[in-house]
């Protein structure tokens, strides 16, 4: 028999097959769906931190005190994890921004302290973090837009910016551009509104010093690094590490600084997605296993349900490979069934999704894919009932009723 | 006068110099459990091109071993069986299924159409199998379906035909691949009399005209006597009598 009829001869079995054949293909279609939609949303949130890398930019990198194997932090100061050495040799200085100040390769540098304050409006009070940076090249370095108003620059003082969050929701009353904020018993006048930021609060650096009590003017927490040539990444990284260990007077094994880099923290960020979409996909993965079960079940009492009309076709004439052929081609289409119903619920799930505001993605070949994978766990699920259907005697066959 | 010129016509039909099936010391043991039941015991028989015979004999005589051995369906236990002159114990799987759809075709008493096919399609199966071209194999299925009287009756499934309309089919189905033997087993023991008169008519057609060896088994000897050429008695798995129709059955 033609591999055609052979397909044609399946396909009429498909069609004209009973409820149990058509909850299999449910079976399978949820199964396909679930793994559709999970690596849409994989695909979406790659895509995302793609994005905002690029927004970020992969020309900035940021220089902070300690080693990021370390095991502890130093309290009120960076966030960074920072190293065994003593408090005194983990202080980023003045001395440091001119090192770097002296690297060709650099563009920009932005000195930043930050820490926790406590901040009062109209008769409400609160703590907030605030971020003490260089006025003058803040702008270079942001990476959130802005909402309202302004960002900082090189004149200013008594200023501020602040987060949506902090402006919208943290006091009753809206605290928007111009409003006064009272930091540390300072006045500070609102002159932008970010996009985003939560309840932050951004001052030149200069008046940062006055209200973090405990920072120590010309000792940072971190120096952001704004780099010539981004696709020169690693090698400036290595130029700027060899400058700093000269200047630091440390080694190797005594490094008491971490270089930082936007595109090494998308990587890293990347890297858990993929791990986390691959976790997703394999539990997804799952339900496809079930519902390659399920073909392996509806196979095997079909192969019982026909046995006379595999005795029917081997009396006029049918090899017992055309029966294997026929048999395999009908749970192929099981799955290809499935795995097509499966792909539009799937794109109808990602509908809803991205409706509902979640990042997806979904590409042409990531549906080829799981139908595909849908089409072969189907077939392979009918293997051994096809197996059994074209190995049974026709004698034997036409007896059973 | 009338008999002698049809037993002339009969005696015209049949080549004698080559069986086209030949059993010789057949048997057939079935094991059940540990018990071993022979179906077939030592039946030799020949039969030659253009005859019509009737297999008779009551329930468990081993009439369907038989057929199912002359029709290739299985395969002796002991002895051999030459369909064409060809030793059917030596053929593979694929070979027999080949020669089965080449040159034996089956009618059956429940008729065993593919409920999910339409008339036409059932009919064409056969060709399909072969991998007949699709032109020539609808050529063909038209003409065999017109001449069963079935040329209506294309896209009726099995379901929406009569007994003897789906009997019909089957017959059409047998004769598409055009094949020198027709089995036929008890192929009027579901119909009425009038419908099984007309499809035995056919079959006396086929074997008349069309020069098809026609091999019947019928538990009914008025049926055996009036159509058949050869009569064969089977009775526990025996051959008792072998005779030439219009002597002493």
């Amino acid at each position: 028999m033609k591999i055609q009829k052979s397909f044609q001869m399946a396909l009429n079995m498909v069609l004209h097959s009973r409820l149990r054949s058509w909850l299999t293909i449910i079976g399978i279609v949820l199964g396909v769906a679930s793994v559709v939609s999970i690596l849409a949303i994989g695909d979406g949130m790659e895509a995302e931190i793609t994005s905002q890398f690029e927004d970020t930019g992969g020309d900035i990198l940021t220089l902070t005190a300690g080693v990021s194997s370390a095991k502890f932090s130093r309290g009120g100061g960076s966030s960074e994890s920072s190293s065994a050495a003593t408090a005194e040799e983990m202080l980023i200085t003045r001395n440091d921004y001119q090192t770097l100040n002296g690297i060709v390769d650099i563009i920009e540098l932005n000195p930043t302290i930050s820490g926790s304050v406590d901040i009062y409006y109209q008769g409400e009070s609160g703590s907030v973090s605030v971020s003490g940076v260089d006025g003058a090249v803040y702008k270079e370095f942001s990476t959130t837009d802005l909402k309202d108003g302004r960002v900082l620059t090189g004149s200013d003082s008594n200023v501020i910016i602040i987060g949506d969050k902090l402006s919208e929701e943290y006091f009753e009353r809206e605290l928007s551009l111009n409003q006064i904020l009272t930091i540390q018993d300072k006045a500070f006048r609102v002159v932008g509104i970010l996009d985003g930021g939560g309840n932050s609060v951004i001052m030149p650096l200069d008046t940062a010093y006055q209200v973090l009590e405990d920072k120590v003017k010309n000792e940072y927490d971190a120096i952001n690094i704004k780099i010539k040539d981004e696709e020169k990444l690693d090698e400036t990284i290595e130029l700027i590490e060899k400058k700093l260990m000269m200047s630091r007077h440390v080694d190797l094994n005594t490094k008491d600084f971490t270089i930082s880099s936007n595109a090494a923290l998308a990587e890293m960020r990347q890297e858990l997605i993929t791990t986390m979409t691959s976790f997703l996909a394999a539990i997804a993965g799952v339900s496809l296993l079930v519902g390659a079960v399920g073909v392996a079940n509806t196979m095997f009492t079909s192969v019982l349900e026909k046995t006379k009309e595999i005795g029917i076709m081997k009396s006029i004439g049918a090899r017992n490979k055309d029966i294997l052929m026929i048999f395999i081609f009908n749970s192929g289409l099981i799955g290809f069934v499935g795995g097509i119903l499966g792909a539009i619920l799937g794109y109808l799930m990602i509908l809803l999704l991205s409706v509902a505001g979640m990042p997806v993605v979904l590409t042409a070949s990531n549906i080829i894919l799981v139908v595909s994978i849908s089409i072969i766990i189907g077939m392979i699920s009918g293997l051994i009932p096809a197996i059994n259907a074209s190995k049974l005697s026709p004698v034997d066959a036409l007896r059973s009723e | 006068m009338e008999s002698k010129i049809k037993n002339k016509k009969i005696k015209s039909n049949i080549n004698n110099d080559k069986p086209i099936v030949k059993l010789q010391n057949v048997s057939k043991i079935y094991q059940m459990g540990e018990v071993q039941v022979p179906a077939l015991s030592g039946v030799s028989v020949e039969i030659f091109e253009g005859e019509f015979v009737a297999i008779i004999g009551s329930s468990g005589s081993g009439k369907s071993t038989m057929m199912n051995l002359v029709g290739c369906l299985d395969t002796p236990s002991i002895g051999e069986i030459y369909l064409k002159g060809q030793d059917i114990s030596k053929l593979t799987e694929s070979d027999l299924s080949t020669l089965r759809g080449k040159s034996v075709g089956f009618i059956f008493q429940q008729y065993n159409l593919l409920p999910t096919l339409s008339t036409f399609k059932n009919v064409k199966l056969p060709l399909e199998l072969q991998e007949m071209d699709d032109d020539t194999a609808d050529q063909r299925v038209t003409e065999v379906l017109k001449s069963v009287g079935l040329a209506t009756k294309h896209h009726h499934y099995p379901k929406q035909l009569s007994g003897g309309q789906q009997q019909r089919v089957s017959i059409a189905r047998c004769l598409a691949a055009n094949p020198e033997i027709i089995l036929a087993d008890e192929p009027t023991g579901a119909l009425d009399s009038v419908t099984g008169t007309e499809v035995l008519e056919i079959l006396t057609n086929l074997w008349k005209k069309e020069r098809k060896t026609i091999i019947m088994i019928t538990h009914d000897l008025k049926l055996a006597k009036k159509y058949a050429s050869k009569v064969i008695e089977l009775k526990d798995g025996k051959i008792i009598k072998n005779v030439s129709n219009k002597q002493d059955i």
